[in-house]
This record gives C-alpha cells, structure tokens and sequence, in this order.
C-alpha cells in the first residue's frame, strides 16, 4: 500500500497540467458548475466553444487517452487514465457536453460495430457527430428489456414505428442509437437488435422534454414508418441486448472521480453558504457539515481502493457502489443547502434567495443522477445479487 | 494512491485470519464473560505479533482487523495500539520486551468526561484490561506518563465483553513523571484510533457476514429471505458503509504512516465511518437475524456488543465530526 502517486505518474499529470493551462477555453471553466447544464438556453445545447474544446482535445490525444492517437488518445495505462480523469475533475474541466457518442456509440462500435461502422467512430469521439441514445421508452424503463418499438425487416430495410423517452441531445443529434425490437415472439431480452438511424430521416418527431428546471436536454422522440437500410444493424439480429452494456471500459474504474470530485465543491459550497448565512459557528450545523464532509472523502478511498483491484486485474465490486453512493449522497449535500437558508429555502427570486436559487434547483436536479443510468433501487439489486450473491428477487 | 496488499502483507493478513479463526472461537469469547484467564491462551499466540506495535500502521490495521472479525479479548490491543507507541514516543526501555511480547500494557488517558486528552484527573477512565496487563501508563498534563504496576482499579461493566474496561486511580506515590512531545503523543492517539477503526471495520464484516449467511439460508414463505428486495437493500446499504469504512481505514493508515497532511482529518474520517459501518451491521444485522438473533444463545450478540463497545471508546463519531469540523472550517 502508498499513498502518493510514483514520479513517472506525476510527469505524466505536469504534461497534462501544461496543455490544460494552454487550452482550457475560459468557458470550461463553468461547465461543471453546481447545477450541471439545465439552466443552459435550450437553443445552445452542445455550444460551439465545447464543440471546439472535445475537438482540440481528440487532435492532441487527451479526448480519450487510453485510446490510440486515430482516436483521440495516447495509449495510456489505467493508472495515467485514471490521473487523466482525476485532474479534469479536480479542475471541473468537462471533455464533452454530450456523452453517448464518446462513451457509449464509439466503444459499442469498436466492439460489435462492422468495418464501416467503425469508421463513424472517430467522429463520435471528437464530437463532428452529436449521437442519440434510443433507450428508455415510457413502457422500459428500468425495465430496459421490456422496449417495444419494433424494427420489420422489409427486403433490404428496416421499418421502424413507436416511441423513445429522456432521450438526452436528440434535437441536436444526427445519428441515434436506438435500440428495437425484431422478434416480437422471442424472450424480451432476445428479440432485441440495434439500428443506427440517420435523425434527418423521414418519419423521427422530436418533441423536447422538459425537466424539472424548466429546462429541455433531453426529448421524446417518435417514429412513423422511419426505413433504415439493412447494414445500420449493429451486430447480429435479435442479439442487441448484450451491446446495452457497452460503455468505456477502461474508464468505468475511475469514473467515480468527478463524482466525487463534485460532492467535495458542492460541500464546499455548504461551508460557503453556512458562513454567509453566520451558521458556521452553530455546533449542529458544524457537526452535520463535518459528517457529509466525513462520507464524502471515505468514498474517494473507496474509489481508489476500487481501482487498485482494476488495476489488478480483478473486477472490483467498489464500483457498483460508487454511483449508488455518491448520487444519494448528492441529493443530502444539495438539500441540506436549502436547509440552511431557513423560510427562504424555496425562494427562487434572484433578488431575494440565496445564489439565484440554485440550491433548490440543484436539489431537484440531483435526483437525475438517482434515477438516471440504473437508479438507486435498480443499483441495489445489482449489488446484491452479483457482488453479494443473493437470490434473484422473484 | 495504491490500496493493493503486497505478498508479505497479504501473508500476515492470511495467517492472522487463520490463527484467529481457529484460537478465538465463539465458545472462548462466552468463558471469557465470567473468567477473563479465558483468553490466556490466545494470548501465547498474539504475542508473536506484538511487534506491529512497532512498524507501520497499515500492517498493525491488517490484523486489527482480524482480531475484531472475531473480537479477541485480552491485552493484544491495548499493548500493542497504545501501550508499545507510547513507549516508543517516550524512548523507553521496555519497548523491546513490549513488541517482543514479553511484557503487556495500557494507557490510561481519558479522565471523567471520557474524552482521550491528557488531563490531570484522579480516576481515569476507560482504560481496557488495567487489572491483568504488567504495566498501566498513566498520562497527565504535559503531557506526561508515569509507568505503574499494579494500580488501584475499579471493573466498569460495560455490554462489551470482549473490552474490559477499568477506572485507574492516579496514585500520588506513583514514581516520576516522564514529559512526552505533544506531537508524538497525538500519533500515539492516531495510530490508536486508526487501529481500533480497523478493528471496527473486522468487527463489522463479521456481522455483516453472519447476517449474509443467515439471508440466504433462512426460508420464509417458501423461498430464502435473502430473496426479497427489502432484505436485499439493507444488506446492500451495510455492504457500502462496510466497504467505504474499510477503505477510509486503510486511507488513514497509509497517510500516518507518510506523515502526510491529510492524516489527521483521515484519522476522524476513518474514526467515524468504521463506527457507522459497525452499528449499522450491528443493527440491521439483529434485525435480518430476526428472533434468533435477540438471543443470549445465538453468538451474534457477541459482536453486536463490541461494535457499540467500540464505538463508545477513542471517541464518538460525533465527537470525530467536531474534531474534523474544528479541521475543516
């Protein structure tokens, strides 16, 4: 065991420490602020300086770094990624403003994707092309099997009809991902296959969704009679579950690291927020902030412990806990900030609430990261019927 | 920051794990309740280890952490997670038969308010194993130790059978008193507080591995209650606190044993999450247990009462919270 990073990790993180200080747009800088992107115009979703910044990234090998240069990287060792991943987070620094085409299209394409449909991969990791995902849909949610827009094989194309939902960026994609059912007579997880679309085809209605905030990132998206030719299949036909696992899996070990990272500015922010306020000195308030403070820092050891065993070559269970953990601890940190400002807790009036209201709106907006991506409940089952071993739940 | 045990440390973890196994069963913990020699024996085998007293942190942790999955009574913790530091700070000459487990010991530090701060109280207070270990340290203001034998003590019951713990009378006629440097008495205290986490992070595992065991062997309405998603959760919520505490122990025990920055705010952290993996497994590990684990007969309350022993001692997680909070802001 030793705590410190050995000299040749630290030459690697000056590197990287030296482009961001040459690099980093200005604009970056506020791109991981407290209540993520909702408050953004809807207009501006994916803006052109992040555009720029994801592109600048992919040209000098930082995009993904244990990829090799054609795709953005510089073959790196889990170790240096996870210093990658930790440095960006340490500065809120994001690499992308639109994840699926990065971390889940261009690793699913490089593993089940055909010669052609690697070549989309470059272009997703760099950010040219905005993907969608075609996941959830009103009727699957944490039920992802249970989807049933349905894919009918005619000659040599696919007709696709019916309804995907929380579809993040789909008003600004030009291809999605979208996941169909081909064999309605199969068992729901194999009668699944995987199509990509092109968003301008015939047929796609795309109506933003509002969240919460007020705000639109995400949208339902609907499909009448949209043709998409035979080679958009991914993989084999009816054999499409298994590619919704598909994500970075080099990165999944230290992804938990702007997690974290966040719950330690936002606590910061309590600490700001309490001594603004004059509560910093009140013994409850103190204990309470020291305690979030607590779960938060042995949840960063338990993230490095985790990734230990990865870079080990064992799976490591840690992470199962790691979404779990931060994301409930996330909501806590986010309300305890609108308890502290007493009866003017819902006060959403920039003149007369504490900072624009945004510890209420970053309250509201945490439960996306419970619910999103597997929620709390969905993380749980896994927890205990893979690491822990348990029956299935009948 | 690299959690991974190296060959020898994964070798004492091993051989603690099995000497322990097989020394400090059940029925030893049950004759220790009313006769505590019950525990000599195991103390012929813990003694080969007391030199952990002496190296670093993170290996004396390794097997705390054992000696609380089967919450092994007797001098082995006081010895050697307070008593053979303490001498090390102060340069002492019984060190060497202290960590070549010749010689047993205890510190007596905390006065009426129970908190582990040099004081100048007559009656200190919960000082483990005082009447059966050679060699009582007591620490007064200065901070300053007085090594005595034999001193007057009183037994404090407490639902911890596994921790004996004593009120020390500070004698006036005790021998002169040998002044410590503030800092590496407050290391000695670290050092102590990490190891007993670690050993609260063991106790919690054990509860939290009897109460998995349980779930899956105990069939009700026909199918293992392990099955159902109210069962499921709860173990699945003590597995993180489980996990996340036996990480911020071994994240403070590296960072002691670096002398870096961070090892004080560490150590309240570690402090803190082992006491609220270990009363967590503790209570819903009664729970999942149902009736059976209310019983005097089922051992699980062997463990339930040394993870509030544990708790109770070195500090509170509230009071780890004030001292992190005094830390922080």
């Amino acid at each position: 065991m030793q705590l410190a990073w050995g000299p040749e990790e630290e030459a690697f993180r000056a590197e990287l420490v030296e482009f961001l200080d040459e690099h980093v747009p200005h604009e970056a800088d506020a791109g991981f602020d407290y209540a993520d992107s909702g408050e953004r115009d809807d207009s501006d979703l994916i803006p052109a300086w992040s555009r720029a910044w994801q592109a600048t990234l992919f040209d000098h090998g930082w995009m993904i770094p244990a990829y090799p240069p054609e795709l953005g990287g510089r073959n790196c060792t889990p170790v240096q990624t996870l210093i990658y991943l930790e440095e960006m987070a340490r500065r809120r620094v994001p690499r992308s403003l639109h994840f699926p085409g990065y971390a889940i299209v261009a690793p699913s394409l490089l593993e089940f994707g055909s010669d052609d449909q690697r070549e989309l991969v470059p272009a997703a990791i760099r950010g040219d092309t905005i993907w969608c995902i075609g996941m959830s849909e009103p009727n699957a949610g944490s039920d992802l099997a249970g989807l049933s827009t349905r894919a009918e094989v005619h000659d040599d194309q696919f007709v696709v009809n019916g309804q995907k939902v929380w579809t993040s960026y789909a008003m600004a994609a030009q291809k999605c991902f979208c996941y169909v059912r081909t064999d309605p007579s199969a068992p729901k997880h194999k009668g699944i296959s995987l199509l990509i679309l092109d968003m301008e085809t015939p047929g796609i209605d795309i109506r933003p969704l509002r969240h919460i905030s007020g705000a639109a990132n995400f949208a339902e998206v609907f499909f009448s009679d949209v043709v998409v030719p035979r080679e958009n299949l991914v993989g084999t036909l009816n054999d499409g579950w298994r590619i919704t696992q598909g994500s970075l899996a080099h990165e999944r070990a230290g992804l938990w690291v702007e997690g974290v990272s966040r719950l330690e500015t936002t606590i910061q922010g309590l600490v700001n927020l309490a001594t603004r306020r004059g509560l910093i000195d009140d013994p409850i308030v103190r204990r309470k902030l020291a305690e979030l403070s607590e779960r938060a820092a042995s949840l960063r050891a338990l993230g490095y412990k985790g990734f230990s065993s990865y870079a080990q070559g064992s799976s490591a269970p840690e992470h199962s806990f790691m979404k779990m953990a931060t994301s409930e601890l996330g909501k806590e940190v986010w309300e305890y900030g609108m308890e502290l400002q007493g009866a003017y807790s819902a006060v959403a009036d920039p003149d007369r609430g504490e900072e624009d209201g945004r510890w209420v709106m970053g309250f509201f907006m945490s439960f996306a990261n419970t619910i999103a991506g597997g929620s709390s409940e969905i993380q749980r089952n896994i927890i205990a019927q893979r690491v822990l071993g348990l029956p299935r739940t009948r | 920051m690299d959690f991974t045990l190296s060959p020898d440390q994964e070798l004492l973890r091993d051989t603690a794990r099995q000497l322990l196994g097989r020394e400090c069963p059940a029925e030893l913990l049950r004759a220790h309740i009313d006769d505590p020699a019950a525990a000599d024996a195991l103390w012929l085998h813990l003694r080969d280890f007391a030199a952990l007293g002496d190296g670093p942190l993170t290996d004396l942790c390794l097997f705390a952490e054992e000696t609380g999955y089967v919450a092994a009574p007797g001098p082995f913790f006081p010895t050697a997670a307070l008593f053979s530091p303490l001498l090390g700070a102060l340069g002492h000459e019984l060190l060497a038969p202290a960590v070549a487990g010749e010689v047993t010991g205890t510190v007596a530090v905390a006065g009426a308010d129970g908190v582990w701060r040099a004081n100048d109280d007559g009656v200190k207070t919960f000082v483990p194993e005082a009447d059966r270990v050679d060699w009582v340290a007591v620490v007064s203001s200065g901070p300053a130790v007085t090594l005595v034998q034999s001193p007057s003590v009183r037994r404090v019951a407490t639902v911890d059978f596994s921790r004996r713990m004593f009120e020390v009378e500070v004698g006036s006629d005790a021998g002169p008193a040998q002044s410590v440097d503030p800092e590496a008495f407050e290391t000695v205290l670290e050092r102590a507080t990490v190891a007993l986490a670690a050993e609260m992070a063991g106790t919690a595992r054990r509860l939290f591995d009897m109460a998995l065991a349980y779930a899956k062997e105990r069939v009700q309405f026909d199918v293992p209650i392990g099955s159902f998603q109210a069962i499921q959760h709860k173990l699945a919520d003590v597995a993180l606190d489980l996990e996340r505490a036996t990480s911020a122990v071994y994240y403070a025990a590296m960072a002691v044993d670096a002398k870096d920055a961070d090892r004080h705010r560490a150590t309240h952290v570690a402090k803190a999450a082992a006491g609220t993996a270990a009363t967590r497994a503790a209570k819903d590990g009664i729970q999942i247990h149902g009736g059976i684990g209310y019983t005097w007969e089922h051992d699980l309350h062997l463990f339930i009462r040394h993870a509030y022993g544990s708790e109770a001692w070195l500090g509170t997680r509230d009071w780890h919270h004030d001292r992190l909070a005094e830390l922080l802001f």
